[in-house]
């Protein structure tokens, strides 16, 4: 069972597109593995929706465009091409292992560049998706450890597949980790090698769109 | 005349459903009538910019009009729909002037219009017709390894590979026994039907 969640202000974010690419990538892919987070975005969702459409947006109507015309003009639109998305490719493999992917990955497989080994039995294959925040595949094989690194901003990690640990816990499938500039921490491998996907957080987008509908943040919005 | 409003969840997904079957124009100019003013009010103080703004309504609507066969009544409602088409527009569009490589398209993060689901989500995905309720009866006539494979997933709400794992065997036999298992639950139901 999947023990660590993103915030739910991560998951408003990542509901309105309003994340860093990067970051849009792993909140995704933990909401693929996450039947409760599942629910909870289509919840928020929901809310947004009844906000958006509501009756407080009804006193901004002003007729100020001709609908007819729209109509008509969509009436006489084309079928808008079929999104032909690369054919979604739901395994990696590395190091003889096979990994299934989670949609959110499937669907942007063509996006995962060269792996390359680190020291320390560790793989790390960069995933371009844009934007300034660094999104990395990192593979660890049993009884392998990453070297006690500094970073700015939080850190974000995802256990694709597999099992790591660190000084306080033991991290599984779908566990999502926020670490802090101040958090100390050597993850390491026992018996089991460890597929993770991590980014660094980029800077939050609070003053427009679509998440404010749900300002301010607070659990009381969502039960 | 019927007294329902596209703003009753019913009504609207019935509108939907018309539009899907007989492209029927009279429920889609109702449902535009209703959402795209409202649309058209939240993204011209959003964007600043009613050419923006109309391109939003327009792209969304036009969206609704081919793709209502997309909805899907059990995963939410007609408004949360039209919203979701909204939001990956409205993304599309704010980065549309950018140009960069590599950027990420709203259809890569949320497939929601996506024609055919070729990503792990097919086979979690039940159709519609298929009840839990009905679910739980059928299941018993499954084998029993199909059956624990279907129970863990669609009642525990396990992830096929946590499936693989409990179960200590590979991702690709959980995947073959659910197909397995729901093509024979589908056989089931329609021979009681
Ligand atoms: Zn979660």
């Amino acid at each position: 069972m999947i023990k660590f969640h993103p915030s739910e202000q991560h998951l408003v974010l990542y509901a309105a597109g309003e994340l860093s690419p990067a970051m849009l990538m792993m909140v995704g892919t933990h909401v693929d593995m996450c039947p409760k987070c599942q629910a909870h975005v289509q919840d928020i969702e929901q809310h947004m929706a009844a906000k958006l459409f509501g009756e407080s947006e009804t006193a901004n109507i002003v007729h100020g465009f001709d609908e007819q015309a729209m109509l008509q003009a969509i009436f006489d639109s084309q079928q808008p091409a079929v999104n032909n998305t690369a054919a979604a490719n739901d395994s990696l493999f590395l190091e003889g292992h096979r990994f299934a992917l989670p949609p959110t990955l499937a669907r942007n497989s063509h996006r995962i560049g060269e792996w390359s080994r680190l020291p320390g039995k560790l793989w790390r294959a960069p995933v371009r998706v844009g934007g300034e925040e660094m999104l990395n595949f990192i593979y660890m094989d049993k009884h392998a450890s990453l070297p006690e690194h500094t970073h700015k901003g939080n850190e974000v990690t995802i256990v694709v597949n597999g099992v790591f640990n660190d000084e306080n816990n033991e991290y599984r499938d779908g566990d999502f980790m926020l670490l802090d500039e101040q958090h100390k921490h050597s993850p390491a491998t026992q018996d089991h090698d460890c597929l993770t996907i991590a980014a660094l957080e980029g800077p939050l987008y609070f003053t427009t769109g679509l998440s404010r509908l749900l300002n301010p943040f607070s659990s009381l919005f969502f039960k | 005349m019927s007294s329902a409003q596209p703003d009753n969840p019913e009504h609207a997904a019935e509108l939907l459903a018309k539009i899907a079957a007989e492209q029927s124009r009279a429920a889609f100019s109702e449902l535009f009538r209703y959402f795209a003013p409202r649309l058209q009010a939240y993204a011209t103080r959003q964007f600043g910019n009613e050419q923006t703004a109309m391109d939003l309504v327009q792209e969304t609507m036009t969206n609704v009009w081919h793709k209502a066969h997309l909805f899907k009544p059990d995963r939410g409602s007609a408004a949360t729909w039209i919203f979701t088409i909204a939001r990956n527009i409205r993304f599309d569009l704010l980065r549309k002037n950018k140009h960069r490589q590599n950027d990420l398209s709203a259809d890569d993060l949320w497939p929601v219009l996506a024609e055919t689901n070729d990503s792990l989500d097919d086979d979690y995905a039940l159709d519609n017709d298929l009840l839990m309720q009905q679910l739980a009866v059928y299941c018993e006539q499954l084998p029993k390894a199909q059956r624990t494979v279907i129970e863990l997933i669609y009642i525990e709400g396990k992830s096929q590979q946590e499936v693989a794992d409990a179960l200590e065997i590979p991702l690709g036999t959980v995947k073959s026994r659910t197909r397995l298992a729901l093509q024979k639950l589908k056989e089931l139901i329609q021979h009681d039907d």
